[in-house]
């Protein structure tokens, strides 16, 4: 366990580094600056700006300032000749910097602002897809070759086949539209959430959905069930007890991809309900050349699907004990 | 004693023969044979290919059916919900045309009908103005052989002129521009710069010469720009047309062009009068046409020196000719000596519509031929007393964006097979009046093509990159596979949206430099991101067959690497390959879809799935539903995406060796 998670760590460490490395120097070589506007500025203007943002100094000084620990300017420590006021900084001690575009504000002020936005989106988003897609899994599973198990099979290809924006926009026509159950857009009370986490859930319940249903019908079909069965347990818990835990096997597997895949979907569902989450951050700073932001943003989205892939791992061994944490 | 013979084990020559023939004679089913079988037994993946291979030709060949234009504006401001191909389509515009004059309703063409159009417009001023205009419909009828629409546009009060727009269809198999060239055009062209985007050209025409008003379209080109100046003629031989861009103009300017023609004006350059001509006196302010809509507040050749003048007017003179050479001068710059009064925007732009003769010409489209006999007949009109006519813009379009030679031929193909016939809005139109059923088949076009490219991409990097960490083994296998889950933890969307906004930036240089479309490289970007799980397949399959007992036993036999690889290995990756294949189109579709739908995927007037899905999430609001936005794209989508699903999971299935030989 021990050994898995430092070599989890290792690795971690390895891909942040050349993630951050990568997207540093990338970000530096496309033509264009943060500050490029429609007005030209004075140079002297621009020379203050750069001095501030320290874009005059040379690439490499400017990388190791970014990722820090050591804060490299005038107040850092009194060995690279500054004051020892601020010696500490950069990615290290997880300060991303100031924001170029937005001038008041730091990149940590700004995640802190919209990431609690987005995990609680991406939270209910999760689990409208788990308690979707396990119970109509389980339910077709059981009703195997039925028109429930049809019908919801059926619901589960097309959540597929359709872009979570189409569905968006299906569902705001229905629920909000022709029969206003919910809020056309916004944030803060529950009743803001559930429309766009189950726009965003949908198409991962849909495939969570098909996943249960072929675990639990493989399950169902072995002897430990029979066993189950044989000795007079009621059916409900010999689903709930013994059934569901081998059944849900691939469906733990798929949450690590499923959690890439509900940040990703967040971009465009945060667009549509208008939600001031983290998503509209990335573009925007992407095509505004905000280097900190958009840094940041990515540093903070490979930290995250890094993190809950080695938890899905853990929880796989969790599930089923053959399974050797050596090796995976 | 004799020893017994054991006839069972001595085979005669016969036998062994018959053994052998036997052997040879059966045929074992191969392992496509079989799949297909299996295929064909499973009705619903039957189905799904049968419904994927029409959709494919529908898209493949979709311009020679006879639909809309995908991209055709109308003047229409609100989307038009479906029409049953029985029914007549609603009226356009609250205000129809009336009057004995008005032949058609226009709208009929604008709006509802043939899209490949050429539309003049014009304004006419005073009383019996219906009357007149019925004379002209009748006029442009006679010269185009086909019955021009005509539309009103603003309303009639007393003195006001009242706006006209006639189209005429425009079929692919009209006959293209050459029966004219600009002859006895003799004279000197001048041009001044006025600020950045707005320059004006003192044309002087000797006595006697050709009426200038005979040439029916100007064009001033920039770099990679081209403005049309509006012809007025005026009493003297000096002509002084002022025009403005629509952006800001940092270049030179590369010369004039005469009704968009560069061929025939080739020999015709020199009769252009000798440099430096005699700069004649600038007209009076006054003469001046003011309706332009720009007017020079300073007469700026008069404080310019006469060395600059003879400059401009080399500069000029060269430009000009390089206007009919291939290639522009770059050096050139005229003087900037003045400023402009810009009157309402709307009317320059209704005035100085933006000529795109250059690119109609690039597309294979010459229907100048249609626009000049309107313009010509319209120029040529004598409106009687107190009624005052005015050409105002001519704009020609020919339904299409820039398609390749293989689609021009099928769409000339369409012209002939179908006419002028085409669709209704079946399928209703979007909010700026395109035919969705059009948008929707010719989207289908990009969204496959994206979707094969990608793919096929994906397959190239992976299949290899799996294959040789496979065979290799040890640590470069270790290695190799490292990187891709490296790569795998990398939050990909972001990568893709930082390559396509660095895409953006290099756009010109990519095309200039290294021939290459920002399509082709937005295909390949994101073929380049669905490898990896490819690369992990083959190479897990590799792994597993390289050391698998009928790879040992080819070799025992004496086969060599080559033919262990092709005939063994090849076909048992293939299967998985393929099932993988038909489950990565859709995901990339949806990819693509993704994409529009943050402003990074195909551009306009271009459309694919993903661009009308987001159309349709944008039209969504609580005033009124466009339902049909939202439906029939995502129902084309959706059931494509669901037919290459079902597809995928039939071909899993059938070409799973475990379940060989049994149904």
């Amino acid at each position: 366990m021990l050994r898995f998670l430092a070599r989890r760590l290792l690795w971690f460490a390895i891909t942040l580094f050349c993630v951050v490395t990568i997207s540093f120097f990338m970000m530096r070589a496309v033509r264009g600056g943060p500050f490029d506007g429609e007005r030209t500025l004075d140079p002297a203007i621009e020379r203050n700006i750069e001095a501030k943002y320290h874009l005059d100094w040379s690439l490499p000084k400017q990388y190791l300032q970014y990722v820090g620990p050591f804060n490299l300017d005038e107040h850092g420590f009194e060995l690279f000749g500054g004051d020892g006021s601020d010696r500490f900084g950069g990615v290290l001690c997880l300060e991303f910097g100031p924001s170029f575009k937005y001038k008041d504000f730091t990149v940590d002020q700004i995640i802190g602002q919209s990431l609690p936005i987005s995990a609680l989106l991406g939270i209910v988003a999760m689990m409208w897809a788990l308690a979707l897609g396990i119970s109509a899994g389980i339910a077709s599973a059981l009703r195997r070759g039925s028109g429930l198990d049809l019908g919801m099979r059926l619901a589960a290809t097309g959540g597929i086949a359709l872009p979570n924006f189409v569905i968006a926009s299906f569902l705001v026509i229905l629920t909000v539209f022709m029969i206003p159950l919910f809020p056309v857009a916004g944030w803060g009370s529950i009743r803001h959430m559930l429309l766009p986490g189950f726009a965003l859930g949908a198409p991962f319940a849909a495939y969570i959905s098909r996943l249960t249903r072929t675990g639990m019908l493989e399950v169902l079909s072995q002897d430990h069930i029979r066993t189950a069965q044989a000795k007079g347990l009621a059916p409900r818990t010999v689903i709930l007890r013994h059934a569901l835990k081998g059944g849900l096997l691939p469906v733990v597997s798929y949450l690590g991809p499923a959690t890439a895949g509900i940040l990703t979907g967040s971009l465009v569902i945060e667009k549509i309900f208008f939600i001031p989450g983290l998503g509209s951050h990335f573009i925007n700073s992407a095509l505004n050349r905000d280097y900190t932001l958009s840094m940041g943003v990515t540093i903070l989205f490979t930290i995250l699907v890094y993190s809950l892939n080695t938890l899905v791992d853990l929880a796989y061994t969790m599930l089923d004990p053959r399974i050797d944490l050596e090796e995976i | 004693m004799a020893k017994p013979t054991h006839k069972r084990w001595d085979f005669g020559a016969q036998d062994m023969e018959k053994i052998l023939a036997e052997a040879t004679s059966h045929k074992g089913e191969s392992l496509w044979q079989d799949a297909w079988r299996r295929l064909k037994r499973n009705r619903s993946a039957f189905w799904s290919m049968v419904f994927l291979a029409l959709f494919g030709l529908m898209a493949l060949i979709a311009p020679v059916l006879p639909l809309a234009s995908p991209i055709a504006l109308s003047l229409r401001t609100e989307a038009t919900a479906p029409s049953w191909p029985w029914e007549s389509p609603p009226p356009t515009t609250a205000e129809t045309p009336k009057g004995a004059a008005i032949t058609s309703d226009f709208g009929a063409v604008m709006d509802n009908g043939w899209r490949h159009r050429s539309v003049i417009g014009f304004e006419a001023k005073g009383g019996a103005v219906d009357e007149v205009v019925g004379a002209l419909v009748e006029l442009v009828e006679g010269v185009t052989d086909r019955s021009p629409m005509v539309d009103r546009r603003s309303s009639e009060g007393a003195g006001q002129s009242t706006l006209y727009y006639l189209a005429v269809p425009y079929s692919y198999s009209d006959p293209a521009h050459t029966d004219w060239e600009p002859t006895g055009l003799t004279g000197s062209a001048v041009l001044h710069r006025i600020g950045d985007d707005a320059a004006w050209v003192d044309l002087v025409l000797p006595e006697g010469g050709e009426d200038p008003s005979s040439f029916d379209s100007w064009a001033v080109q920039g770099q990679d720009l081209t403005a049309s100046l509006m012809l007025r003629a005026q009493g003297d031989r000096l002509l002084r047309y002022n025009f403005a861009l629509d952006r800001p103009f940092a270049g030179s300017f590369a010369g004039i062009r005469v009704n968009g023609h560069l061929a025939p004006a080739i020999g015709k350059a020199s009769e252009w009068g000798p440099l430096g001509a005699p700069r004649p006196e600038p007209a009076p302010e006054e003469a001046e046409p003011t309706t332009e809509g720009v007017t020079p507040s300073v007469t700026p050749s008069d404080e310019a020196s006469d060395e600059t003048i003879a400059a401009i007017q080399q500069d000029s003179f060269k430009l000009f000719l390089a206007s009919f050479g291939e290639r522009a001068l770059g050096a050139a710059t005229a003087e900037e000596d003045g400023q402009i009064v810009r009157e309402g925007k709307g009317k320059r732009k209704v005035l100085f519509e933006r000529r795109t003769a250059e690119l109609r010409e690039e597309r294979g489209v010459v229907h100048d031929d249609l626009e000049r006999r309107m313009t010509t007949a319209l120029e040529t009109f004598v409106a009687p007393a107190g009624v005052e006519v005015d050409l105002l813009s001519v704009a020609s379009e020919n339904g299409y964006w820039d398609i390749n030679a293989a689609d021009r031929f099928l769409v000339t193909v369409r012209a002939k097979v179908f006419g002028l016939w085409q669709t209704g809005n079946w399928l209703g139109t979007d909010s700026k009046g395109r035919d969705i059923l059009a948008r929707i088949v010719w989207g289908s076009r990009t969204s496959i093509m994206v979707a094969l490219v990608a793919t096929l991409c994906s397959l190239l990097i992976g299949v290899t990159y799996g294959a040789f960490s496979g065979l290799m083994g040890g640590r470069i296998d270790n290695l190799m596979m490292r990187f891709v889950d490296i790569l795998y933890s990398l939050p990909f969307i972001f990568v893709v949206i930082f390559l396509i906004t660095i895409l953006n930036e290099y756009k010109l240089e990519l095309e200039n430099r290294f021939g290459l479309d920002r399509e082709i490289v937005f295909y390949l970007v994101i073929g380049a991101i669905y490898w990896l799980t490819m690369a992990r397949v083959v190479r897990g399959q590799v792994l597993s067959l390289k050391n698998s007992e009928f790879i040992e036993a080819a070799r025992v036999i004496g086969a060599g690497t080559p033919r262990i690889l092709f005939a063994h290995l090849v076909p048992n990756v293939l299967s998985i390959v393929i099932v993988y294949l038909t489950l990565t189109i859709p995901a990339v579709m949806l990819f693509e879809a993704f994409l529009s739908f943050l402003g990074l995927g195909i551009e306009p007037p271009k459309v694919s799935w993903g661009t009308l899905a987001v159309d349709g999430t944008e039209a969504v609001n609580p005033l009124r539903i466009y339902w049909w936005l939202v439906l029939f794209p995502a129902a084309a989508m959706g059931s494509t995406l669901l037919a290459l699903n079902v597809l995928g999971d039939g071909l899993r299935d059938a070409l799973d060796p475990k379940l060989r030989g049994k149904d």
